[in-house]
């Protein structure tokens, strides 16, 4: 990184993506930018094409138009290794098939890093136990992964996304499976993790509440069409919710607080 | 790894026990001052007392190289195994179930039908066919949901077919010359090794074994699942290339030299995944020394127990049928295997 870099300078940048399956459209032309140091919620209802589009973004899949920037530089033609310097994913919800236990799971965060045929170092295990105790989950590192609840999963996760030092973090409904504490919990270690390290984070989230409290910024999808973009402020209101939810909302203001979303009548019901 | 050293060390001496053993058991018995004697002697370089002339003989032609075949077969299918189970995230994955056991026979058993049994084609015939097998069972498992049970039943279309094609292969065969040897590729045995087959065997399983122990470490986050992989910076592609050409390289060099023996591969992989976890690092190396045992023990015990000596697939059968069928249990209770 050079000194010359702007607080807010756009990192990560997607510009005109479409991706469909076979003769399916998924995504059409999808384009926004992340800042650095902002959190943007990804919002819009089941199969809009949020995780599809978070597919595209981090090279899962490839996009059959347009292309994902970071840095102005075109990942397109990165390998793996290289994108994953850059990305770090928190996939939505893992069991193993075969356990390891959590420090094994956060030292894999290294693997983009390790010369060709090493293997993680002592050293490597010393920082993965760190990065775990900058979350609070120190304790956890030698526990079975598939033995740890919901949160503590995510938590490892997360672990993993900061031990794998990438300025960019995506997540992939990181609260869906948590329970209401939990939901927060984690959204906090985002906010925190965004903020401590500069990052430019994207998460899909279901609940717009969530968004509301935590995201700086949001993208709202429908039907794979992007259909707002921008600061929470400008994008979290009562119209844009109507129309990509399909129901009647009402949106309030918090005292001192974040604003938040109720339902009001169905609309199949008027 | 460090906290696996003792667990390691007790094995090694286990596999030299059970050295030691299977050079000395046998229906030509090996006492073990001479074994000892003998050894001593050849290492100093001097001849061995005549007296010893035989058991040196059956020492040096035929026990040792049958030890090393029995050895380096056991690791090779062992960790070949460990490695489509993590590859394929798949517990219940393993050469026989994947059809590259079949395949490789099959290949085996054809080179011997057309070829006459040059002992290169044959090899290269099993490794040909074994690579087609797995690769079907692969594609067939993606395309039919993709999930552990879907590549397992593909696994069992592919073998049938396979089965079948040496079933045609062995009818259409002369009786006298050609059927024997062909019974031998799907009914695994060790009694026919002799030093050329053992060489020709370790010369493709030990570089295989050192190729799968070096990229061992990449397993772990494949063991993952591939998505998680890639965003972790593995090309996926590439990595499942290595593995599967590589593993089912030592398995077609294991079926050319011993025939088909099943369940080595699947068992022996969870007996280590118990003992020092699912970590690659030591998952692998100890694989292959657990292998190695229990295909030496398993083989030592076919050629000496009482009323002549039985194929050692049966006793690998009748030991791992079990284990395996305790595994399925226990873990469906701890709600393991079919996510």
């Amino acid at each position: 990184m050079t000194g010359s870099v702007h607080a807010m300078e756009s990192l990560l940048a997607v510009d005109g993506i479409a991706f469909g399956y076979r003769n399916k459209p998924v995504l059409h032309d999808i384009t926004f930018t992340v800042e650095r140091g902002s959190l943007c919620g990804l919002l819009g209802p089941n199969a809009s094409g949020k995780t599809t589009l978070l597919k595209c973004i981090n090279g899962v899949l490839n996009p059959k138009e347009g292309h994902v920037r970071v840095n102005g530089e075109n990942v397109g033609g990165m390998t793996r290794r290289e994108m994953a310097r850059l990305m770090a994913v928190v996939p939505q919800q893992m069991s193993l098939a075969f356990s390891f236990t959590a420090l094994q799971m956060v030292v894999m965060g290294r693997a983009a890093r390790l010369g060709a045929l090493k293997l993680p170092s002592a050293h490597d295990r010393d920082e993965a136990r760190a990065a775990m105790k900058e979350l609070g989950v120190e304790d956890l590192a030698e526990r079975q992964f598939n033995e740890l609840s919901g949160g503590e999963r995510q938590l490892v996760l997360l672990a993993r996304a900061l031990f794998q030092e990438t300025p960019i973090l995506l997540l992939d409904e990181p609260t869906s499976h948590l329970d209401f504490r939990n939901q927060y919990r984690i959204m906090d270690v985002v906010r925190e993790m965004t903020h401590a390290k500069g990052l430019s984070t994207l998460v899909t989230l279901h609940d717009p509440n969530l968004a509301a409290r935590y995201c700086t910024h949001l993208v709202v999808l429908r039907d794979g069409h992007l259909h707002r973009s921008g600061t929470r402020e400008a994008v979290f209101e009562r119209k844009t919710l109507e129309e990509v939810y399909g129901m009647e909302v009402f949106v309030q203001q918090i005292p001192g607080g974040p604003s938040v979303v109720l339902p009001g009548r169905s609309m199949e019901a008027r | 790894m460090r906290e696996h050293r003792l667990t390691f060390a007790v094995s090694l001496l286990l596999l030299a026990a059970s050295v030691a053993l299977a050079l000395v058991l046998g229906r030509y018995r090996i006492e073990v001052g001479a074994l000892v004697e003998i050894l001593v002697s050849t290492v100093s370089g001097g001849d061995v007392d005549p007296s010893l002339s035989g058991s040196s003989l059956v020492l040096w032609s035929v026990r040792l190289p049958r030890v090393v075949a029995a050895v380096m077969v056991g690791a090779a299918l062992s960790v070949s195994g460990a490695v489509f189970q993590s590859l394929f995230r798949n517990p219940l994955v393993s050469p026989g179930i994947l059809g590259v056991t079949s395949g490789a026979s099959f290949g085996a058993t054809l080179a011997f039908f057309f070829a006459a049994g040059s002992a290169t084609v044959v090899e290269l015939s099993a490794f040909a066919w074994g690579l087609i097998a797995v690769t079907l069972a692969y594609q067939i498992g993606r395309r039919s949901g993709n999930t552990v049970t879907s590549l397992v039943l593909s696994g069992v279309i592919v073998s049938a077919l396979f089965t079948a094609g040496i079933s045609f292969l062995k009818y259409k065969a002369d009786p006298y010359q050609q059927l024997p040897a062909m019974v031998f590729w799907t009914m695994g045995s060790f009694n026919s090794i002799v030093w050329a087959d053992s060489i020709r065997a370790l010369s493709i399983i030990i570089p295989g074994l050192i190729v799968l122990y070096l990229f061992r470490w990449w397993l772990n986050p494949i063991a993952l699942g591939d998505e998680d992989a890639m965003t972790l910076g593995i090309d996926v592609r590439k990595a499942r290339m290595i593995y599967i050409v590589v593993g089912t390289l030592i398995v077609a060099a294991s079926v050319s030299s011993c025939g088909a023996i099943g369940w080595v591969g699947l068992v022996v992989p969870h007996m280590a995944r118990i003992l020092v976890g699912s970590d690659h690092d030591a998952l692998i190396p100890f694989t292959a020394l657990l292998g190695g045992t229990f295909m030496l023990v398993m083989d030592t015990l076919a050629r000496s127990l009482p009323g002549g000596e039985i194929p050692v697939g049966v006793l690998t059968a009748l030991l791992g049928a079990p284990f395996f069928a305790y595994l399925l249990v226990t873990n469906e209770k701890r709600g393991g295997w079919q996510n």
